[in-house]
């Protein structure tokens, strides 16, 4: 079961505004009941298994040329910019 | 205009004079415009694409090279990017976002000369089975417009039923392109992990999901697989050695073992979904393929584990949208940087929070080894299941969706019946295999498809498989 303070906690790590914690928190407990099915598979002494992927298979990191400006697909810029809010009041 | 020919049929009459490409396109959206008021498949038309199909005759009657396409109307699932449009997610938080690029399914089928129609609507950011949660509206399906398309492709699957395009491409993270598919009586293909390239997909769960296309035969799908498949140097995860799809499509399944997934086949499956799965089983021994039962005992656990990996990296990959560098219009003037960023957030749906809340919980401090943990486990031991059973088999059978069509509304409040509807399709993407919905039967106005899953890398032997099963059926058409 998760309370209301633990969906207040959560939402607020993920950055999300509520206004309504209640409204989310029937449906969230009826998922995560859910989930309790997990608890009934046997699977603690599993391996996960992971595809492993050498760095030198990875792509370059290197600049891509864009043939426009990038910037002016922003809402809100200045110059060369992002305009962000300020860090703090 | 006849606009109810399939892809292959459509790029015959072009190349050999009998259909004009403007006049096809020009043909499909006035049909668009008749019919989406009723079907709401699309969140944006293209007015532009006959200007592009006029070219295509253009070249053609100069004699010049033109790609396989041919011109062809197709439309795009709106989370697949597309050079100065909008992709939208079917998402307030995306509602003015362009896209500066073209994801490479679109750069690929560009290059064949493909002519897009629009952007198709979803379930927002392909949270959801049946595009009620798409922040513009749900697509109603063609076959009955009270029932649900499925989703989240569902705006893909309903404007290929309506003839509002030869074919479109949707993104399949638990069977979002096999489930519209399914419902609204089309072909839809999930292909192997890494077989398509995601490279301008937004990302809802990268570890599982593909694009693929759907499309009116299992031919039309072979040939769109052939054109957008293959490495990507944008993509890592994309592998090598995937082949050519069309060719020796008819080459049958005789000899062919197909396991019968008892799983996915039994309890709660609808009765009318159960008589057209033995119905396909008796067609596919008249083909001279065995059928014979086979269990795997995760696919129990596999839907819990889905959305449970899925929510966690939902979780990561919505992290980004902090409204600066896309987004919508909210300016930052008079507030302060995380108060702005959760201001702005706060325009995702209820369903993407909701996950969003639940990808923030199952893998935090103190819950993780109870469900991420296991999730990942049940995942790792499903995939040993599903190579143990291709061991034995060639291919495994069930239906797509255990269920009919429902109604709009049936289940939006109801989030685990709604997760159920997932049950035969999160194996694929949790294990990396192809698999495809073959339209089968219909019972009344409701379609049922079949769903064939192979092993990876044997998408050719998949596709063959569908076709010689679809060649089994003759359905009724839409009744639009």
């Amino acid at each position: 079961m998760v309370t209301e303070d633990e969906i207040r906690h959560v939402s607020g790590l993920m950055r999300i505004k509520i206004d309504d914690y209640k409204e989310y928190i029937d449906k969230v407990n009826a998922m995560i009941a859910y989930f309790d099915i997990l608890d009934s598979a046997g699977v603690e002494s599993e391996e996960v298994s992971f595809h492993e992927m050498s760095v030198s298979d990875l792509r370059k990191d290197s600049h891509i040329p864009f043939d426009g400006s990038l910037i002016d697909q922003l809402k809100h810029y200045k110059g060369a910019y992002v305009r962000a809010p300020k860090m703090s009041r | 205009m006849n606009l109810r020919i399939s892809a292959l049929e459509y790029a015959e009459g072009v190349q050999n004079g009998s259909i004009s490409a403007e006049d096809f396109v020009a043909g499909t959206l006035e049909h668009i415009a008749k019919v989406d008021e009723k079907i709401h498949a699309f969140l944006s038309v293209y007015d532009g694409a006959v200007d592009r199909a006029r070219d295509i005759d253009k070249k053609i009657r100069s004699g010049e090279k033109v790609g396989a396409c041919c011109g062809m109307p197709i439309s795009v699932k709106d989370n697949i990017c597309i050079r100065g449009e909008k992709t939208t997610c079917a998402s307030k938080m995306l509602e003015d976002y362009v896209s500066p690029y073209d994801a490479t399914v679109i750069s690929r089928l560009r290059d064949e000369d493909a002519v897009f129609v629009g952007k198709v609507n979803m379930d927002e950011f392909a949270m959801g089975l049946t595009t009620e949660f798409s922040a513009f509206g749900p697509s109603y399906n063609p076959w009955d417009t009270s029932l649900t398309p499925g989703g989240s492709s569902g705006g893909s699957a309903a404007s290929v039923s309506a003839f509002e395009c030869v074919a479109s491409l949707g993104s399949d993270t638990g069977g979002s392109v096999r489930n519209p598919a399914s419902f609204c009586s089309v072909v839809g293909y999930k292909p192997t992990y890494g077989l398509v390239s995601r490279y301008g997909l937004i990302s809802y769960a990268n570890s599982i999901e593909q694009i693929g296309p759907l499309a009116r035969t299992v031919k039309d799908t072979a040939f769109l697989l052939d054109v957008i498949a293959g490495p990507d140097p944008h993509d890592n995860t994309t592998v090598k050695g995937g082949g050519r799809y069309l060719p020796g499509i008819e080459s049958g399944i005789e000899g062919k073992k197909i396991g019968i997934v008892s799983e996915m086949t039994g309890e709660g499956t609808d009765p009318a979904v159960a008589s057209a799965t033995s119905d396909a089983i008796s067609r596919l021994e008249g083909l001279g393929a065995t059928c014979e039962t086979v269990s795997l005992d995760m696919v129990k656990y596999s839907v819990a584990a889905y959305y449970t990996i899925t929510a966690t990296e939902a979780g990561s990959n919505l992290a980004r949208y902090d409204n600066l560098r896309y987004g919508y219009d909210l300016g930052v003037e008079g507030y302060e940087f995380n108060s702005y960023v959760e201001k702005a957030r706060s325009r995702f749906g209820p369903e993407v929070i909701r996950r969003m809340i639940l990808g923030g919980f199952v893998p935090s401090a103190g819950h993780a080894g109870r469900y991420f943990l296991k999730a990942l486990k049940i995942k790792s031991k499903l995939a040993r299941e599903v190579g143990g059973a291709f061991e034995k088999f060639d291919l495994l059978l069930s239906p797509t969706v255990p269920m009919l069509p429902f109604e709009i509304g049936a289940k939006i409040d109801d989030p685990v019946s709604l997760f159920l509807v997932d049950i035969n399709t999160v194996t694929a993407n949790l294990t990396g295999r192809p698999a495809i919905s073959v339209p089968f039967a219909v019972s009344g106005k409701r379609p049922i498809g079949m769903q064939l899953m192979a092993d990876s890398m044997c998408d050719a032997e998949l596709l063959q498989a569908a076709f010689a099963l679809e060649q089994t059926v003759r359905l009724p058409e839409v009744p639009l």
